[in-house]
């Protein structure tokens, strides 16, 4: 099981600048789908980098689905030379993104996300709007239906405040 | 066929759409943030007892 709260504490306490994407993110906004993983687009500069390692060190992030043993490391050269990275860690399942199908990296999905307050931690979630146009790019068959449902919350929502 | 200004994929969305819960919706939208994840963090809880309880029963 995927330990939400610790998993978001442990990026924020570190001072990590990332987004929540994906089954989270859409949790966030209303979806009653099941998601295992955290999904998250950081942003790629030597600093955040380097709090991307220390926060994660201490719960021995390791590729997903690969075999033990392999000499994986944790640590700043190996995110220079990668981009996005499916990690298992002691917290959980984490989906590490540097960019995403038809969103780009933070800096593109910046403007697009707002800060949500969860656990007693503030973190950056991308909105609804954004979440259903990266869900079409992507262009998997659970893709689409977690966008019909999307577009569902959207429409009982009504217009945002001031529309 | 599909309308102008619309492509196939929103007509994929659109079937997928009228099998959507609109009342669990409602329901889910009545709810905090937290509770919304406390709520999948119980139902991953629940689909990992199942998942060990479909191992038990094939493995006995």
């Amino acid at each position: 099981m995927t330990d939400f709260k610790a998993l978001l504490r442990a990026l924020t306490d570190a001072g990590v600048e990332f987004i929540v994407v994906g089954g989270v993110a859409a949790t966030v906004h209303g979806s009653a789908r099941l998601t295992r993983d955290v999904d998250v687009v950081y942003r790629r500069t030597p600093e955040n980098l380097a709090r991307l390692v220390a926060a994660l060190t201490p719960y021995q992030p390791y590729l997903r689905g690969a075999p033990p043993g392999l000499p994986f490391r944790w640590d700043t050269a190996t995110i220079i030379r990668g981009l996005n990275f499916t990690l298992t860690t002691q917290l959980g399942d984490l989906d590490l993104l540097g960019e995403i199908v038809g969103g780009g990296g933070y800096d593109n999905l910046l403007p697009s996300s707002t800060i949500i307050r969860v656990f007693d931690v503030e973190c950056r979630c991308l909105n609804l709007d954004r979440l259903i146009e990266v869900k079409r790019a992507a262009g998997r068959p659970k893709d689409f239906e977690a966008v019909a449902e999307l577009e569902a919350i959207r429409e009982e929502r009504g217009p945002p405040a001031g529309a | 066929m599909t309308e102008p200004g619309r492509s196939s994929i929103d007509d994929i969305i659109d079937v997928y759409k009228r099998d959507v819960d609109r009342t669990l919706i409602r329901e889910r939208l009545k709810r905090t943030v937290e509770e919304r994840l406390e709520d999948l963090m119980d139902f991953q809880q629940f689909a990992e007892e199942l998942r060990r309880a479909g191992r038990d029963t094939t493995q006995a």
